[in-house]
């Protein structure tokens, strides 16, 4: 049932073409993991090569979560590698990875609703950028929350605060992004217009995993997508290759 | 693109330069337990110097039980700071994510109470 897939093609090279071997930013290996004693994961395999955007899909429940809190360095597996940039860093402290430049924008964003748009991305400076470059940084990306800069986080509409959330994890300059849930509480249109960001900051040459319950908006602008299912890959490719297979994954057929 | 290239050699560089912990969260445990039983001792040993320095006049074995209850002493305060370390700081840490989680909720429920006109469908 477990897929062991790189998008190099572990298995199939001809089916999956992709990036040389190596070239793997983030590379997760047989990864178990358990919430006190009771396992979630049960030997992930997958792979963000370098540059490339990677959309791991799969119903609630899947187990897609935990396994970007896993690559982030928020949960510890109890089996399996995890390798950034070619490096096995299991028990590398999250705050370590995201200060090199690892960034998880979480699901429910993550921002604090009570501190202002400014203050919110004032929290950045921790990276060494100056407020004004966080700042011309983010306006630059998200135009709208120049306008609500003095506005309490918690009260934009939830595209803003997912826009938020986005910049302040972009303001760190990340080489490799985690996104989890982008979608989340969003009308459609707000997250067609949050996926076309993505598309953006992917051109910039960051490398971006996102994990989302909602696939087809997500496919249009990944690389390589993953089915998860009960705490397996149950299917790996192109985009084009998985549409079938999603109706699939999530009815549990 | 070569800005971005050099962010992901720069990222890389940092990666392969970070120093690692062996991922072991039983340790925590292994210190927790040390450090009670460090506190335990502590208490106990003083205890054992109280009687012991009162039943002789001889200054010799009264120094004795003075040495062994500061050793208690010193025993309890590294047993009490281990414990504050290993069990306290991941307390706080929850409570901390617990008030802002109930900050969020406070203001999602400010925001209902004021008809929601504030909070733009999205």
């Amino acid at each position: 049932m477990t897929a062991h897939w790189s998008p190099v093609g572990a298995k199939a090279p001809s089916e999956t073409p992709g990036p040389p071997a190596g070239q793997n930013l983030l590379e997760l290996r047989d990864i178990r993991a358990a919430y006190d004693g009771i396992d979630v994961l049960y030997g992930v395999d997958l792979a963000v090569p370098r540059g490339s955007v990677v959309a791991l899909l799969g119903p609630n429940g899947a187990g897609k979560t935990t396994t970007l809190r896993v690559a982030s360095g928020l949960h510890t597996p109890s089996g399996g590698d995890v390798l950034v940039a070619g490096r096995r860093i299991n028990g590398a402290r999250p705050e370590e990875l995201a200060r090199s430049g690892m960034c998880l924008v979480p699901e429910g964003r993550g921002i604090f609703p009570n501190l202002s748009v400014r203050e919110n991305l004032r929290m950045m400076t921790y990276s060494g950028r100056s407020l004004h470059e966080v700042e011309e940084f983010a306006f630059q990306r998200f135009p709208r929350l120049r306008d609500r800069r003095s506005q309490l986080a918690g009260t934009l509409s939830g595209g803003e605060q997912q826009m938020l959330a986005m910049a302040r994890g972009l303001a760190t300059k990340p080489a490799l992004l985690l996104l989890d849930e982008l979608s989340m509480g969003l009308a459609p249109i707000i997250v067609e217009e949050l996926y076309g960001i993505v598309a953006q900051i992917a051109q910039d040459g960051v490398s971006i995993l996102v994990v989302e319950q909602f696939a087809r908006t997500v496919l249009g602008v990944a690389d390589y997508a993953a089915i998860m299912v009960h705490g397996r890959i149950a299917k790996v490719g192109r985009p084009n290759e998985l549409e079938a297979e999603l109706s699939t994954a999530y009815l549990g057929a | 693109m070569i800005e971005s290239q050099d962010r992901v050699e720069q990222f890389q560089r940092e990666i392969a330069d970070m120093k690692l912990r062996n991922p072991a969260t039983s340790r925590d445990r292994i210190w927790l337990g040390i450090g009670i039983a460090l506190l335990i001792a502590g208490v106990v040993l003083a205890v054992i110097a109280y009687p012991m320095s009162h039943s002789t006049t001889n200054p010799l074995q009264q120094n004795d039980a003075i040495t062994l209850a500061l050793a208690g002493i010193v025993s309890a305060v590294v047993g009490a700071a281990l414990f504050l370390r290993y069990s306290i700081a991941s307390f706080l840490r929850f409570w901390l994510a617990r008030l802002i989680y109930e900050q969020k909720a406070q203001t999602d429920r400010l925001l209902e109470a004021a008809g929601g006109d504030h909070k733009p469908p999205s």
